[in-house]
């Protein structure tokens, strides 16, 4: 598929059931004034649009691509119209379908507001059994609560460029989503030798063991391109919480899941078997250097 | 051909220091005394372990690594949590009977002469594969929702200690019946202290 | 005869159902249609979740959520009679994060809301430059996710403290972009340097400028904002920070305060269906946010205007700008004090240990935010969520109206629209 180049792309930004992170996330696009020239908004929740969303509504208009943020709920109901028919209307001209967002993804934070019949474009958390299921092949996931702004900015620019995106089996693109939130932690080291963070507010120690983290089991680029440009929740020391995956929210953010001491979940891919047998030989090091604070502020010398 | 030979001598040292040390104790048994039963020179011995300390370390490997393969095939296998409790009780006991130099060289050697693995073999290393396995046996006993969840040395050391214990009352011939008479009751002691009770 | 307006962007939509008299407006009610059900999501979670799920309640202001959602458990701890204290370091970013989202809140007002509506009331053709916004806002946040590690839907504070455990590194990072901020402020919007428009105590002083604030200014008075969107002249301070003075006040006295006479009742929506509620202190509506917090905290230029404008649509906007400048301020006062070697957390009993009530107030960039929790043994049995948008867009009877329906009587429509927006409006909090 390939956008004619003569004239701008129209974009259109709607909303299911949402808190509009993604739409403020995307504000933050160090790009953002080149590439928004590079596309006509139809219409964008915060931003100056060719339209308003009243006339966006009555399904007058067509677009090249539909950014959709949020939750969709059959039963919305958008200045009276269904959420559902303006979605189908402007989908049907449109090339690309980017879901912005686990809401739209995957049912996201907001599925449980009505948990029967909330869901994702194509998924339903894992099921594929979402309104778009009939055109899925439009549909590019991008999962995150919220969105990390460069992977919409990949995107919209990919699809400028003409360029193939390829995609993950929940439709995210694999260069955005091969990565996992555990590649470029500061933390990894600590990882490796199965030190814990004894608690929060330390930079030294792995979330992983006793504070939740999920970040081995998330796919993400988060700590590779960071957040803001400048950091990241393992940064800041708090457990990621896999975010971009279709089982978000789950419970207990910040307590690890284990059975008799041993992690439920192992790093994706390793076996429980192969996990332990390494943890535990890790485990009977004693590091010094890593032991202790990384800085020592007390130091004179 | 070369290396089927050597393997088989490797094993054959195994077996008979393993019979020796616990016999005999760790101290009082020498190189020589190993080399002469197995049949072969003292020169000869080195080039299988460079020294006694290696030996030792290796014989620990070895029983981690048996007991490891035995655990897990009861692991992998489609039986319940509290079926393979008795499997590893079972198999436990059939070891203390058939070969009992490996649970006394374990108990008398292993676990009494720390200074001996001090370097090589800290806290669990050498006994990882069989470590392990218990691991994967109480994680799957709790994910499964048979298992209560709890700390994992409370109840490693509640598995093992009883199975220590008896095979240590076994081999003082404390014991009023066989072994294999034991398996029943402690299996079930064993996973009524275990079970998820909610 | 009744006309229904649609109100868009402003965090989602809202509608509101004019009723007209001689083309002015005699009364009009608001409603918020869009339910998401937060409190409900929260019911039987572990009370620590509730700091990764109500900064979600919004994407513009969701680390003011976090810090109310905090401070409500730290307020429970302390009725379990295990009183938390923080550390001056643990403090200082707490506050440092939330004046950095105010900033940013502030900046996209101004430039994605403020000017383009006041071009479109004056039907002038000048062109808005809403990406400026845009620009101050992603270094506001770029700022602030120095500490917090990212922005939107911050979360690094737990009971005891926060999570981050900063060198002089990431402070001075911070102060980079802090500066570069602050230098946009001044060529860009104030067309001054800071420290001169903070010495201003008249609105006058503006005259001389020529930038985006002397433009709205101007603009404000030549549409008669200054005479018209009066509410009650009554305004409520709830937060307490380095930055505010909780009080309220009506007109120019203040009055103690006491959080416990906050309460919400339905709203009054006949032509539309609302998920709203309006919140009110006893029986009596309060305008909240930046005119509110500058009149309790006695701001020269802000009570100068208000001695000569009350609470009318122009000092509304003006301590909302000015409100930018001094927090601009005080965030770089803030950042100064940082001390890397002090503790971040003290990590207080655990959660599972805790059966208490616990109210958490904040400053939120629109005003006075309340999150109040009921934990059972580390559980969360009821999460209450009070925001801004309830105190100043509530929607009540003609005997009764709130803020912005009082502040929208007797002025056209197209005025009243943009009265509207002079509050800063946010649909999903409202509806959270």
């Amino acid at each position: 598929m390939h956008l004619k180049t003569d004239s701008k792309p129209t974009l259109l930004w709607l909303q299911g059931v949402t808190c509009n992170g993604n739409t403020h996330s995307f504000l933050n696009l160090s790009s953002l004034v080149d590439l928004l020239a590079s596309y006509e908004l139809l219409y964008h929740p915060s931003l100056p649009s060719l339209q308003t969303f009243e006339n966006v509504s009555t399904c007058k208009f067509k677009c090249d691509i539909v950014v959709f943020e949020g939750t969709f709920d059959p039963l919305l109901q958008l200045n009276n119209i269904s959420v559902h028919r303006i979605l189908k209307h402007y989908v049907q001209s449109a090339k690309y379908v980017i879901a912005a967002g686990s809401c739209a993804s995957f049912g996201g934070m907001f599925k449980a507001s009505a948990p029967e019949r909330n869901s994702g474009l194509i998924f339903n958390e894992m099921l594929q059994e979402g309104p778009l299921l009939y055109c899925k092949e439009k549909v590019i996931n991008l999962s995150g609560c919220p969105i990390h702004p460069e992977w919409l900015g990949y995107t919209l620019s990919m699809i400028l460029e003409g360029e193939e995106i390829i995609l993950d089996s929940y439709h995210r693109p694999v260069e955005l989503y091969s990565y996992l939130a555990h590649h470029g932690c500061t933390r990894n080291e600590y990882f490796e030798w199965k030190i814990d963070s004894k608690m929060f507010g330390e930079k030294e120690g792995c979330l992983y063991y006793e504070q939740g983290c999920r970040a081995p089991m998330t796919h993400a680029s988060c700590n590779k391109i960071l957040w803001n440009e400048i950091s990241s929740k393992t940064r800041s020391g708090m457990p990621c919480f896999g975010c971009t995956e279709p089982d978000f929210p789950r419970a207990d953010f910040f307590t690890t899941k284990t059975n008799m001491s041993i992690p439920e979940d192992v790093p994706l891919g390793v076996s429980k078997r192969s996990y332990l047998t390494v943890a535990g030989i890790a485990k009977t090091f004693h590091i010094k250097r890593l032991e202790g604070k990384l800085i020592d502020y007390k130091r004179t010398d | 051909m070369a290396q089927t030979i050597k393997k088989r001598r490797r094993d054959e040292i195994i077996a008979v220091a393993l019979k020796l040390f616990s016999e005999k104790g760790f101290y009082v048994t020498t190189i020589p005394d190993i080399a002469e039963r197995v049949g072969m020179s003292v020169g000869n011995f080195y080039n299988y372990f460079t020294s006694k300390d290696v030996l030792a370390k290796k014989l620990v490997i070895y029983i981690s690594e048996y007991l490891g393969e035995q655990i897990r095939n009861i692991n992998d296998s489609d039986a319940t949590t509290e079926e393979k409790i008795y499997a590893i009780v079972s198999m436990y006991f059939d070891m203390a009977n058939e070969r009992p130099e490996m649970i006394e060289y374990f108990l008398r050697v292993y676990l009494s002469n720390r200074e001996v693995f001090a370097e090589g073999c800290e806290g669990m290393i050498c006994v990882s594969s069989f470590v392990t396995e218990m691991m994967i046996f109480f994680d799957n006993g709790v994910s499964c929702g048979e298992l209560y969840n709890q700390e994992f040395f409370s109840a490693f050391g509640l598995f093992m200690g009883y199975l220590g214990g008896m095979v240590f009352l076994f081999g003082e011939k404390v014991l009023p019946e066989p072994l294999e008479n034991y398996k029943v009751s402690i299996s079930q002691n064993i996973y009524n202290a275990l079970k998820n009770r909610q | 005869m009744i006309t229904r307006e649609l109100i868009e962007q402003i965090e989602g939509e809202a509608s509101v159902s004019f009723e007209m008299k001689r083309d002015k407006v005699n009364f009009a009610t608001i409603a918020f249609p869009h339910f998401r059900g937060m409190e409900r999501i929260l019911q039987g979670k572990s009370a620590l979740d509730a700091l990764v799920i109500t900064p979600r309640v919004c994407g513009i202001c969701g680390h003011a959520h976090l810090m109310a959602s905090v401070r409500a458990l730290e307020s429970a701890y302390a009725h379990a009679g295990h009183a938390i204290c923080l550390s001056h370091k643990a403090q200082t970013i707490r506050e440092f994060t939330l004046v950095m989202e105010m900033i940013q809140n502030h900046f996209k007002w101004f430039y994605l809301t403020l000017i383009p509506e006041l071009i479109k009331l004056r039907r002038t053709s000048k062109n808005s430059t809403p990406l400026k916004g845009a620009f101050a806002a992603s270094l506001a946040s770029k700022t602030l996710a120095s500490f917090a590690g990212q922005w939107p839907h911050s979360s690094y504070m737990l009971p005891g403290g926060v999570t981050c455990d900063p060198t002089h590194m990431e402070r001075i990072k911070s102060q980079g972009y802090l500066k570069e901020l602050i230098h946009f402020f001044e060529t860009e919007t104030l067309g001054t340097t800071l420290q001169n428009f903070l010495s201003f105590e008249s609105c006058k002083e503006m005259n001389a400028l020529q930038s985006d604030i002397s433009y709205v200014e101007q603009a404000l008075l030549a549409s008669g904002m200054h005479q018209k969107g009066f509410a009650y002249d009554r305004f409520i301070v709830l937060g307490e920070h380095s930055f505010s003075t909780p009080s309220k006040m009506k007109q120019t006295r203040p009055f103690l305060v006491e959080s416990k006479y906050v309460r919400v009742k339905e709203s009054y929506s006949p032509q539309e269906q609302t998920y709203a509620k309006n919140a009110l202190y006893k029986n009596d509506y309060y305008e909240t946010g930046p005119l509110a917090r500058a009149m309790t905290a006695h701001v020269p230029i802000i009570r100068n205007i208000h001695r000569r404008f009350k609470d009318s649509a122009y000092s509304r906007v003006m301590a909302r700008i000015v409100e930018l400048a001094s927090l601009l301020q005080h965030a770089t006062e803030l950042l100064k004090v940082v001390d890397p070697t002090e503790t971040s957390l003290v990590a207080p009993e655990p959660i599972h240990t805790i059966t208490a009530e616990g109210i958490g107030i904040v400053e939120a960039p629109r005003g006075v935010l309340m999150h109040k929790v009921s934990i059972v043994s580390g559980v969360i049995h009821r999460y209450e969520i009070i925001t801004p948008t309830q105190w100043n867009i509530g929607s009540d009877t003609k005997i009764d109206p709130t803020p912005v329906q009082q502040a929208m009587i007797d002025v056209t429509k197209e005025e009243a629209l943009f009265i509207f927006r002079t509050f800063d409006v946010c649909s999903v909090c409202t509806t959270h």
